[in-house]
């Protein structure tokens, strides 16, 4: 290793020692180039230089006390929307309204417009419930309006989980049943379980 | 439609992938956010701003994993997403070379801290470094990755991770010394 030419090498072979990832071969070469090198022998040192300068880490590191106070990262969500957690039985109420305006569609992947709270006796909030509770991403924009059920499906409807229920009389959830794809029974699974739980 | 059809109705609807999402990133929080948050507290020098970019990198999984919910997110996504974060933290507010303990809300810990062996203020030496030097340290010695595995999230090779971690040691070599003296 030529004296000077060789300092970048030798930059990455103490930075392999310091990491503890450097073999015999890459000390000896890192040793070999100190013998001939003052400025790396200046500036970076020898192998016990280089432990005792990263050993001021792993103390730091050894003595890292800071808990992180953790920001519930939807609780701020949660304590703006709180009807996030209970939205099962007004989803019914709601989808029961919903088809009596809107009739029976076989398959609407994408709902984009239904009447508004006003006018199917359902209440703003109820709808907000049922929006947050089928999981849109619409929701704070206009959620005191059921036009707030546009989901994004149409944009990409690979991305759309369709979930099937059915409803008694009453408008009490009887049946869920999803259309997933691979991958998404789980979420399937929860949201049936929150639209059942309403009955 | 008729109300006879009503009856006994099959009714679909369609609904977004936020549940799920919801769900894989406070399972990520759980599992992260400690080491993440230490890892930008490190970075950025300041408590309050490693939590608020800490908060920033979990949402925007929150996004990715609403808009793909099948895409796979691992530690390594995290820190590429945090080391970014905190880079253009710094740059935008310029306070790369004027961290000061004074502007650490938590100031006082960081010397408890390190009272260790080798007795240097090491976030003030950590201030020193170009941000680069600073995210291949940090990355490999405080979060432990491998200077490989840590390549890979910095978009750059294991080599020059290595080279940063020396250059970042000669620094912190440079502030033990001036210390001492």
């Amino acid at each position: 290793m030529r004296v000077g030419a060789g300092c970048g090498e030798a930059e990455i072979l103490a930075g392999a020692i310091a990491l503890g990832e450097a073999g015999d071969a890459e000390r000896n070469a890192y040793r070999e180039h100190l013998s001939v090198c003052r400025r790396c022998l200046v500036s970076i040192g020898g192998e016990r230089e280089i432990e005792r300068v990263m050993n001021v880490i792993a103390d730091a590191r050894a003595q890292e006390h800071w808990q992180p106070q953790t920001r519930g990262l939807f609780a701020g969500a949660k304590s703006r929307r709180p009807f996030l957690r209970w939205g099962a039985a007004a989803a019914a109420a709601l989808l029961v309204v919903f088809v009596a305006r809107q009739g029976y569609q076989s398959h609407p992947a994408v709902v984009h417009s239904v009447t508004p709270a006003a006018q199917t006796g359902v209440s703003a909030e109820q709808e907000a419930r049922v929006v947050a509770a089928l999981g849109t991403q619409s929701v704070p924009k206009r959620e005191h309006h059921a036009e707030s059920l546009a989901f994004s499906a149409r944009e990409n409807a690979a991305q759309t989980i369709t979930v099937k229920v059915s409803f008694n009389a009453a408008g009490k959830p009887t049946h869920c049943k999803g259309l997933h794809r691979a991958n998404s029974q789980k979420l399937v699974a929860t949201l049936c379980n929150m639209v059942m739980r309403g009955r | 439609m008729s109300t006879g059809m009503r009856s006994g109705l099959d009714d679909y609807i369609a609904v977004g992938p936020t549940a799920i999402a919801q769900g894989r990133v406070e399972a990520l929080v759980i599992e992260h956010q400690t080491k993440l948050a230490r890892y930008l507290r490190r970075m950025v020098g300041d408590a309050e701003t490693a939590l608020d970019l800490s908060q920033d990198v979990f949402l925007s999984a929150y996004r990715m994993l609403c808009a793909d919910p099948s895409r796979e997110l691992r530690a390594g996504w995290l820190y590429r997403a945090a080391t970014n974060a905190a880079i253009s933290f710094m740059r935008r507010r310029k306070i790369l070379h004027v961290l000061s303990l004074d502007r650490d809300l938590e100031g006082s810990s960081w010397r408890i801290d390190e009272r260790g062996a080798a007795s240097i203020d090491l976030q003030a030496a950590l201030g020193r470094l170009p941000s680069d030097q600073a995210a291949a340290l940090l990355m490999t010695s405080y979060a432990g990755y491998s200077s490989a595995e840590a390549a890979q999230i910095l978009g750059t090779t294991a080599d020059a991770v290595r080279q940063r971690v020396c250059r970042a040691m000669k620094t912190l070599r440079h502030v033990m010394n001036e210390e001492q003296d």
